[in-house]
């Protein structure tokens, strides 16, 4: 990750009179909601007018959750329109990337994660390593480019604290910055909120999302964008199969997910070692112990 | 005292080759083509790997049957042991030699029919042994008579117009016993098979697991049950992650069991029991 300007990151507190529209946004499981829930509360306790609205269907297969939060005097429209978010709180870097049209040009404050949680559907091959077409973005490319905010390893603070749960309850805190509301507040609003036993690790968690300014440039940390974009290494696998122990049961050729193995009479042998991505299927599920997968290493 | 430190228990990090763990000399197995014991003997492998278990402080114990045969291809202390009986051998094993880590394998006909009393018995003294029982719902070492655990409608050589009987759920038998780790899992799912097995060896006590296995020549033949590969794939849908959630799985067949951790529980082990007991008494008659 390229330094991000200091300046960027003292954020100027917005008037608590002011109204905002916040979008937050993420994947299932996350906690999107409960960042979306504390906001509305505290908005309704300020005397606010609230909407909030919220997708969230395919959650539980780890897919996108959304959630419009907006509070003025009079609130509408229930949705915030492209270009219209004051704030976008984003608790996965991709998710974070495709919404960002939603934000004010110019003026609109990001905040995001930049913990990846690379879809299924991302891994065009197979292969042991092969690159993904995760979206190639580095925070550096965004956070000073396109809008006011900061781009934090959430989840990295969340697991050090004890849970890489409270990630979103970093978020918060982080968010709450930018707002001019007493800290008490929002201690008070998030144990209304969260379960019992975890009040002490989202209180923890806030205040360090609140306490949290960007790393000096020379700590910050570059592996994990490079790694984003670096393909994987190109390992070379090797399948083979013993002749002499193999008894032909044909499991190893019918599971094969890449459909490399075949009969050749009653024995299985390898047809297209190079479709092999070395998940090892064969290898666990032969009875007769005739499959060996080896890694043999990156090619030199 | 007997000293009761298992020696090695180190987490081992070298990739795991089965031909190390095996006598070379007797394989191939005589196991029929496709026969899930042969997964579940694996699995058994990689998870004594994984626990840094060396051979010599390893001891499997079998029962009769096609799964009691398994034992016998373990490069490692092995006793072929009476029918029924393997619980008992192993309880009279690990009382002697504490240090051991001492492995059960029997089957469904082996642990449940002729062998259940050992198994209830096993599972209230909680004893730190490790009881694999590979559930093919069949006697098949003997032809393919119903054990306690064949389905119902299930054609076997003494069920000839389908099984009748209701059938074991044997966690359910070993948790209510007093095991103090259950688990159950197919072999289907045989990286998740090598977790269970291992948390179970790391398990104090008695721990049950239960894997259930195919038998394809006899129980899969006479069942019109498909080859080797539909066997194993009716088991579950996919392969999933190698690691246990904490909340079991719902079976994939209808009317199949679920899978996963019924039951992890610190309870008092007996070997521990029995020796501070022994040594009470020795202190209290002699001065
Ligand atoms: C005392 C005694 N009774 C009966 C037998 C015959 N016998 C051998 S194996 C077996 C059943 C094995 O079934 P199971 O335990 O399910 O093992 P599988 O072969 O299915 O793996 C029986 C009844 C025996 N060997 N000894
Ligand atoms: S490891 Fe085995 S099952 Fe996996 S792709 Fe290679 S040959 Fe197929
Ligand atoms: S699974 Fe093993 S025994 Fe069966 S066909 Fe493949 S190599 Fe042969
Ligand atoms: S008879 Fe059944 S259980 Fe025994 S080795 Fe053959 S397939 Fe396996
Ligand atoms: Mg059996």
């Amino acid at each position: 990750m390229r330094p991000l300007p200091q300046e960027d990151f003292a954020p100027a507190p917005r008037p608590a009179s002011a109204g905002l529209n916040i979008l937050v946004v993420g994947v299932g499981g996350q906690g999107v909601l409960m960042i979306s829930k504390a906001l509305a509360l505290m908005a309704q306790r300020r005397g606010f007018a609230v909407k909030q609205s919220e997708v969230h269907g395919m959650a539980k297969r780890g897919g996108i959750v959304f959630s419009h939060v907006r509070f003025a005097e009079q609130v509408w429209s229930p949705t915030i329109a492209r270009g219209e978010a004051d704030m976008l709180i984003a608790l996965e870097w991709a998710e974070a990337l495709r919404w960002l049209d939603h934000l004010r040009p110019g003026r609109g404050v990001f905040i995001a994660d930049t913990r990846k949680i690379v879809p299924p559907f991302a891994c065009r091959s197979r292969k042991l390593g092969a690159p993904s077409a995760y979206a190639r973005e580095t925070p550096a490319d965004v956070v000073g480019r396109h809008a006011d905010g900061c781009a934090l390893d959430a989840t990295g603070i969340a697991t050090a604290l004890g849970d890489s749960r409270a990630a979103n309850t970093v978020l918060l805190g982080r968010l709450s910055a930018w707002l001019d509301y007493p800290v008490a507040e929002w201690h008070e609003v998030i144990a209304a909120i969260v379960p019992k036993g975890t009040r002490e690790i989202n209180r923890a968690a806030f205040d360090a999302g609140r306490a949290w300014t960007p790393p000096a440039p020379d700590e910050a940390p570059a592996a994990s964008a490079a790694a984003a974009v670096a393909p994987g290494p190109d390992l070379r696998i090797g399948v083979s199969i013993d002749a002499a122990w193999c008894k032909g049961c044909g499991i190893c050729v019918k599971l094969c997910p890449e459909r490399c193995l075949a009969m050749d009479g009653p024995k299985a042998i390898v047809r297209t070692p190079a479709a092999c991505t070395g998940c090892r299927v064969c290898e666990w599920l032969c009875p007769d112990f005739a499959v060996t997968v080896r890694n043999e290493g990156v090619p030199a | 005292m007997l000293d009761a430190t298992p020696k090695t228990t180190c987490d081992q990090k070298a990739p795991f080759d089965p031909r190390e763990w095996l006598r070379l000399a007797a394989m191939p197995h005589f196991m029929c083509p496709g026969c899930g014991h042969g997964i579940a003997l694996r699995a058994l492998l990689a998870a004594v790997h994984d626990c840094g278990i060396a051979k010599d402080d390893l001891a499997v114990v079998c029962g009769i049957g096609c799964s009691g045969r398994v034992g016998g291809y373990i490069d490692a202390n092995t006793m072929h042991t009476t029918h029924g009986r393997p619980l008992a051998f192993a309880t009279g094993l690990k009382l002697a030699r504490p240090d051991l880590t001492v492995v059960v394998v029997t089957g469904d006909g082996d642990c449940l029919a002729i062998g259940g009393n050992h198994l209830i018995h096993a599972a209230r003294r909680n004893l730190d042994i490790t009881c694999l029982m590979l559930n093919n719902e069949v006697y098949g070492m003997t032809g393919g008579q119903a054990s306690p655990t064949t389905a119902a409608t299930r054609v076997t050589s003494t069920t000839q117009s389908g099984a009748i009987e209701p059938t074991f759920d044997a966690c359910a038998l070993a948790a209510a016993a007093g095991a103090g780790f259950v688990g159950r899992e197919v072999t289907r799912q045989a990286p998740a098979l090598k977790t269970l097995i291992a948390r179970a060896l790391r398990h104090k006590g008695f721990a049950f697991v239960e894997v259930m296995s195919d038998c394809t020549e006899i129980y899969g033949r006479k069942n019109d049950l498909g080859e080797a590969p539909e066997m194993i794939l009716s088991q579950k849908a996919d392969m999933r992650p190698e690691q246990h959630r904490d909340a079991p799985d719902q079976p994939f067949r209808p009317n199949a069991l679920p899978t996963g951790v019924f039951v992890e529980r610190d309870l008092p082990e007996y070997g521990e029991r029995l020796r501070a007991h022994a040594a009470a008494i020795r202190g209290e008659i002699t001065p």
